[in-house]
């Protein structure tokens, strides 16, 4: 077995970017001082593997337990770890790192890894392919869905039909936490899209079909990850309701421009200069 | 995650090669299978982790617990061919100090 991959992680955990990164990579984190760090690993041994240059962007949601902490002492140079003061919800964790991301496609995913990252690739082909929003999907044909209760199938299916024809969305699965955008796509998707709860994927989705984005759902594999902390009633009951919110936001034409500014993005590092790159003359005794 | 058991009489060693994702799913499996061996006095464990690509922390504690076992009864768990991603979460979680890995 060949250790380029591992000495692509090794450049990327030490060495900052000098260069613009390609991909970007939006981890949403609230209080996951459990799941993080082997996350954190996975991602970023898999990516690094690809051998372009990339970031990962934490944003953080208010945790209270020590999950920045953690994010802080792992010293990764192309972490950038967004902190927020207050619990805002999922949405607005994803929606300030998906601003803050520099690559050219820009993936968010579960802390959780309950969407391997294995399953990039295959996103990005359909990005290559012309798409501008690409999400995964664990109903999409040859999706393999991993210890799904059954309580949650039924859920998933009533809610999945009710966007199919209230909204008229062709995807089957909204919900899933691994979703990619063209840097264009995510930049004009999240500057508009104002719901900070769980149901911001079903508003980015709906944005991107009224703006006439090209969405595509690929199908991934996925495992239901213990330690969820989302009650799938509650859920199901914010869902129905901001299905109305979204219908009315859009009456009163808060989609037709940009609700959030694009906040300045991270400086790369400098090139190494002649002088920090030739070892210094040894001083004499 | 399936779990293959190869065991060497001689020495009283046993090796667990495991494939697939381990995490939350698949412990009580894996505690079953580890637990009888100890049970059945083989106490020198080693786990091979080349075919695995994910490991959670519930895994992770796991195999600390396993590791603990071995260890009380003059033995060790020893992880064996790590996956790259393996092998990363190990030394970001710091947990590549406590286990013996070769
Ligand atoms: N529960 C929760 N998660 C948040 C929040 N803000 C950000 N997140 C992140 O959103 C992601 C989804 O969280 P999960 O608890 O796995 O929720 P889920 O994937 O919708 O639910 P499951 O399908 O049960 O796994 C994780 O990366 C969380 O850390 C928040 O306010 N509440
Ligand atoms: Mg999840």
């Amino acid at each position: 077995m060949t250790d380029i991959p591992l000495e692509n992680y090794r450049q990327w955990a030490s060495t900052p970017l000098t260069t613009r990164p390609i991909y970007s990579v939006v981890i949403p984190a609230y209080n996951e001082e459990w799941r993080i760090v082997p996350t954190i690993g996975a991602i970023a041994t898999h990516m690094s593997s690809l051998g372009e240059p990339w970031e990962m962007i934490i944003a953080d949601d208010g945790s209270t337990d020590s999950t920045v902490e953690l994010v802080q002492e792992l010293e990764l140079a192309n972490v950038q770890l967004l902190i927020a003061e207050q619990n805002g919800g999922k949405g607005s964790a994803v929606r300030r790192g998906m601003l803050r991301a520099r690559g050219d496609i820009v993936l968010f995913a579960d802390a959780d890894q309950s969407t391997p990252i294995e399953q990039f690739t295959a996103l990005k082909s359909l990005i290559d392919e012309g798409f501008d929003v690409v999400v995964g999907s664990r109903s999409a044909e040859g999706s393999d869905v991993a210890n799904k209760s059954f309580l949650r199938q039924v859920f998933s299916r009533g809610l999945n039909l009710l966007v199919r024809v209230v909204f008229r969305i062709p995807v089957a699965d909204t919900q899933c936490g691994f979703k990619m955008f063209t840097a264009e796509a995510s930049e004009t998707l999240f500057q508009r899209q104002v719901i900070d709860e769980f149901s911001f994927d079903l508003e980015v989705l709906y944005l991107a079909k009224k703006l006439g984005m090209k969405t595509a759902e690929c199908p991934v594999e996925w495992f239901d990850a213990p330690g969820s902390k989302v009650d799938p009633f509650k859920v199901a009951i914010e869902f129905l309701q901001n299905l109305a919110v979204i219908r009315w936001n859009d009456v009163r034409g808060l989609y037709k421009s940009a609700n959030h500014e694009l906040p300045a993005k991270a400086p790369l590092a400098a090139e190494p200069t002649e002088k920090t790159k030739t070892s210094t003359a040894p001083t004499g005794s | 995650m399936q779990i293959e058991h190869l065991h060497d009489a001689p020495s009283n060693s046993s090796t667990l090669m495991l494939n697939g994702r381990f995490d939350a799913h698949e412990t009580d499996a894996f505690r079953a299978t580890f637990d009888g061996l100890n049970d059945d006095g083989i106490h020198h464990i080693t786990v091979g982790l080349g075919d695995v690509e994910f490991l959670d922390s519930t895994a992770l504690a796991e195999l600390v617990r396993g590791m603990k076992r071995c260890r009380e009864n003059g033995g060790d768990l020893v992880l064996s061919s790590l996956s790259d991603p393996v092998r990363v979460i190990l030394e970001l979680t710091r947990l590549d100090a406590a286990f013996t890995i070769n």
